[in-house]
């Protein structure tokens, strides 16, 4: 799986310099960035969406959801979103009826002035979601500058107003001391970029230091402006990287 | 009429309130019982004990006592509108112009005895102070003259130096002239002494019950139309919020009731997480609740007359808006809203916050409240601890396990059909059962079966938390559970 990884888009970009092809577009705020995800890799989407997404610093979180259906039974843990960096009191939890209500609680807390995240949790076909709904979704947050993020567990892409359309697995981590599993790392899949080619695939490794998910491909010590010779190397064996014990 | 509140209905033993005073456990009120056998209030319990071996006791609670009193006020009301408290065990009630509503001053003491229920005394006065000193230290029938100078309620000091001269009742005091005993007594002994005989003003402050906020609309005709009604309501809630402005008071529920000209009445019922006045934001919200409704509402022939009541009200002071984190502070009032919208439309409990709680067990560290009634503790971070999953299964999965060694992490498990191989494992962290908490706990085998939790990757790089309930060599059944997913 690592040998499928290439920091490089899957189609060629024209003029687009080939560092600028290879970062990652970022889950900017006033925008809807939808994330397709398995059952087993929750955990993975969901850390994704909340590290990932751009925040105002002391924005509150709304997480909406509807009773599940097939998911599993679930609760965030106040101790894993504190190591993620999230501050639990900032985190409110909505659980809405049904998939109509969520998207009404979820547009009105797109559209309230001081929410910075809107987190909605759905699964299956979600056949109330389309163009007019997400269309919906996005002038509410172009409005409020909100960073919406719409994950869709075990769901086939549908054409919608989202930024971005991602699709997260859970990737091996790199081993800490006494082959101890390491800090979070997921595989990300850009699968659509309005504005921008899709077809793009990361490694993304939690760092300690910087609180953020880092391209594993990209060892932080090498300028921005330098190509880094190690955007060919496969996953993270070869980084001599810090390791955490 | 100061009342002596005896604290239970007398019971077949002595007893006594109990407080700590000091170092020692004194005795802060006793029964009739009790002081036959010679307790009085202020006895340590030691000695009490030694001469009543049979006493029962009570820890005093002061506040709840208080509290008690407040009712008991509120009750007098029936007799008089001029009720003054007299902390810490006594009421003034201001009787004139009333008592032959009751039949008389007896009647009434009577009556007001009975209602309060308590062991208690009584007295009359023609003024407040010469009342409450006549409760307090007369007997049936004793006239002011009578009272011991006790009554005049000076320090220590001076009661000793007064009986020291000699002058053991009011009377005697009040014979002798005024600057002498301001001289020798001070000036407090003077002022006291003159509002007894009544020579100085004694003026009681009567508590005022504070009048209900609400407004009423009634209509000359019957209105029929809902939008029509939610003006009345919206003028109505201007009218309440200048009622609760007026006393800096924000409300924290609002019932309306819709009265229809053929006598049925509808109830509207909302409640906000933060004390509001503003009527636009009460208005959303009710249209909220009136669009969440099972049955919308009915006009049938129309409605007579509206009455609004804002029952639950707390203190809502106007802040001066600054202009540093303006925006800030107007988002965290917008989130509010909206989380008062969210749990109008969805219910209270749907709306939630996590809230830490001092337990050991995962699962019961943290648990979800209302939002509107989360308060905003600060999460406590333990740097040392191993790192917790973003997900808790709640309940844990069982999974079936294959361990190398009966204490060794797992190498292979089963859950929901698909076998994963464990590539990393880290552990255990025992987590033991919390055996404070249990009846037998601290006996072997009482406390409840301790966890061993391994942080473990799959070949596929999923990164589980799991624990395995129970230790070998205790228990017989082991069985393996899931209780959560890392990023």
């Amino acid at each position: 799986m690592a040998g499928s990884i290439s920091p490089w888009g899957g189609r060629s970009a024209g003029r687009d310099t080939p560092l600028a092809q290879a970062s990652m577009p970022a889950l900017a705020r006033g925008q809807l960035h939808e994330i397709h995800a398995q059952g087993a890799d929750w955990a993975a989407a969901l850390a994704f969406a909340l590290a990932m997404g751009e925040k105002a610093p002391d924005g509150a979180i709304f997480a909406l959801r509807t009773p599940r259906r097939h998911r599993l039974p679930m609760v965030f843990s106040g101790d894993g979103l504190a190591l993620l960096g999230i501050r639990p009191d900032r985190l409110t939890i909505v659980e809405a009826g049904n998939e109509k209500d969520m998207l009404r609680a979820g547009l009105e807390a797109a559209r309230c002035g001081g929410v910075g995240t809107v987190l909605m949790e759905s699964e299956g076909r979600f056949a109330d979601y389309d163009l007019t709904a997400s269309r919906r979704l996005v002038l509410a947050a172009e409005a409020s500058r909100a960073c919406l993020l719409l994950l869709r567990g075990d769901a086939e892409p549908r054409s919608s107003g989202a930024q971005t359309r991602w699709s997260i697995r859970c990737a091996p981590s790199q081993a800490w001391e006494a082959e101890a599993p390491g800090w979070p790392a997921v595989d990300a899949e850009l699968l659509r970029y309005r504005g921008g080619p899709a077809g793009g695939r990361w490694r993304l490794m939690w760092d300690e230091d910087d609180g953020r998910f880092r391209d594993a491909a990209r060892p932080q010590t090498v300028p921005g402006a330098v190509v880094p010779l190690s955007r060919l190397r496969t996953g993270a064996d070869g980084d001599a990287r810090r390791q955490v014990a | 009429m100061p009342g002596d509140r005896s604290p239970e209905p007398s019971a077949p033993e002595a007893f006594a309130l109990v407080a700590r005073v000091g170092n020692a456990l004194r005795l802060a009120a006793v029964d009739r019982l009790a002081l036959a056998q010679g307790l009085a209030a202020g006895m340590t319990l030691a000695d009490a004990r030694a001469r009543c071996p049979a006493l029962v006791t009570v820890p005093a609670d002061p506040d709840a006592d208080a509290r008690a009193l407040d009712r008991l006020l509120e009750g007098m009301r029936r007799f008089t509108p001029m009720v003054a408290l007299d902390p810490p065990d006594g009421l003034v009630l201001d009787i004139s112009g009333c008592d032959h509503l009751f039949g008389g001053e007896d009647a009434l003491a009577d009556a007001a005895r009975r209602q309060a229920g308590f062991a208690s005394r009584h007295g009359f006065g023609p003024n407040a102070m010469a009342a409450r000193a006549l409760a307090r230290h007369g007997s049936a029938g004793a006239e002011v003259p009578m009272l011991p100078v006790a009554a005049l309620d000076l320090d220590e000091g001076a009661l000793a130096a007064l009986r020291r001269a000699g002058l053991r009742t009011i009377g005697d005091l009040a014979r002798r002239p005024m600057g002498m005993i301001a001289a020798r007594f001070g000036e407090q002994a003077v002022t006291r002494l003159r509002q007894i005989m009544g020579e100085a003003p004694s003026p009681i402050a009567p508590r005022r019950p504070q009048a209900p906020i609400r407004a009423d609309a009634r209509f000359p005709e019957p209105i029929a139309r809902t939008d029509d009604m939610m003006d009345v309501i919206e003028h109505l809630l201007a009218q309440v919020a200048r009622q609760m402005e007026a006393r800096r008071l924000g409300g924290r529920r609002f019932v309306v009731q819709l009265v229809r000209s053929d006598g049925a009445r509808q109830g509207l019922m909302i409640e906000t997480g933060q004390p509001v006045r503003d009527p636009a934001a009460v208005l959303r919200l009710l249209r909220e609740r009136i669009d969440t409704m099972a049955d919308p509402l009915d006009p049938g022939f129309g409605f007579d007359s509206v009455h609004l009541a804002v029952p639950w009200t707390e203190a809502l002071v106007e802040r001066q808006p600054t202009l540093q984190g303006e925006a800030q502070a107007r988002g965290e009032a917008d989130v509010i809203a909206l989380i008062d919208r969210l749990g109008i439309r969805l219910g209270p409990d749907r709306v939630r916050r996590l809230e830490p709680c001092d337990r050991h067990l995962p699962e019961m560290a943290q648990h979800l409240v209302p939002a509107a009634r989360a308060s905003t503790l600060d999460w406590p971070m333990d740097k040392d601890q191993p790192p917790r999953p973003l997900l808790l299964f709640d309940p844990p999965q069982s999974v079936d396990v294959i361990a190398g060694v009966p204490d060794g992490p797992p190498q292979r498990f089963r859950w929901r059909g698909a076998l994963h191989e464990v590539r990393l494992a880290e552990g255990p962290e025992r987590i033991a059962a919390e055996w404070w908490r249990r009846r037998e706990g601290h006996q072997p085998g009482g406390a409840g079966r301790t966890r061993d939790y391994y942080r473990i990757e799959d070949g596929d790089g999923r990164r589980y938390w799991m624990f395995r309930h129970g230790l070998f060599g205790q228990e017989t059944d082991i069985h393996w559970y899931l209780h959560g997913l890392f990023a």
